[in-house]
């Protein structure tokens, strides 16, 4: 590839077909999915169950997994950072997404700790919708924009039921718009590889 | 009236170069090299005329105790590609170039 007396059509054509080469490159994320849906699943049941099965006071303790999902993110993002051969402005826009919503999460535990947590899942489960939605619409995944509209009617209905109902209706939440998602993307990205 | 070509843009690996680039943020050394099927060498001769050029940044970093080569676009080199397309254009349509 180094003539230099090459036609326009021959230019543009080789333009197209670069250009459709980094067409669909997007990083694959479904392993953040995965860490942060199985960390908020299990924290749901955890702290269901301390609180309705053991009667344990301090139940809310069960959100300390969430120190799991941090530093499981950070090592995670260290490590792609090392394989990614290419960035993409998707890449980039999602990475911003992300990082807006986790700043947003960070600021409602604090607004809830000086307001109550009575419908705090209502607002995070409302979160993981716009996360998973543009995420979706983003890389053209379809499973996950329906995990987010999930997510958004889970979010309504949650704003009727009881705290305990909300524990809950957050692990499915968090089952439909992450665990589900996580491993189909992962699926897609494997075949992705292997053709 | 044709528009004449870039001659910077108009060699085959250094425009797919540029083509690879201008739809990424940043792409490594590696990626650009399986993407156009070009060695080593020629890739990084050519990835050096258009740094030249003004048209790409090389930047040099060493990730896990390996070297590392990201390239990416400037606005040079966007604003020379446009020009190149458009001049393309021309060649294609050649009824249009008085516009």
């Amino acid at each position: 590839m180094q003539q230099e007396n090459f036609s326009p059509q021959q230019s543009i054509d080789l333009i197209q077909s670069m250009i459709l080469k980094t067409k669909n490159t997007v990083a694959d994320s479904s392993v953040f999915f995965l860490l942060w849906g199985w960390v908020v699943f299990i924290a749901c049941l955890l702290q269901y169950f301390l609180k309705n099965i053991v009667h344990y006071q301090y139940h809310y303790y069960a959100w300390l997994m969430i120190i799991i999902g941090i530093a499981g993110s950070v090592y995670l993002g260290s490590q792609q950072d090392k394989k990614t051969k290419v960035k993409t402005y998707i890449d980039e826009s999602i990475d911003h997404l992300w990082m807006s919503i986790g700043i947003t999460y960070l600021a409602l535990g604090l607004i809830f700790a000086k307001i109550g947590y009575e419908n705090a899942f209502t607002f995070y489960i409302l979160l993981y919708g716009i996360g998973c939605f543009v995420t979706g619409r983003l890389i053209k995944f379809t499973p996950l924009v329906w995990g987010g509209i999930g997510a958004w009617l889970l979010a309504i209905l949650s704003a009727y039921l009881d705290y305990d109902s909300n524990i809950l209706i957050t692990a499915v939440s968090i089952l439909i718009s992450y665990i589900i998602p996580g491993y189909l993307l992962r699926m897609k990205y494997k075949k992705i590889t292997t053709n | 009236m044709f528009n004449e070509l870039d001659p910077i843009l108009h060699s085959q690996l250094r425009l797919a170069v540029m083509s690879l680039l201008i739809s990424v943020k940043e792409a490594e050394f590696t990626f650009l090299k399986e993407k156009t099927n070009a060695t080593a060498g020629n890739l990084s001769v050519q990835i050096n005329k258009l740094k030249e050029a003004g048209y790409i940044e090389v930047i040099k970093q060493f990730s896990n105790n390996y070297p590392q080569t990201i390239c990416k676009v400037t606005k040079a080199g966007i604003d020379a590609f446009e020009i190149y397309v458009k001049a393309l254009q021309t060649y294609m349509h050649p009824n249009n170039s008085g516009q």
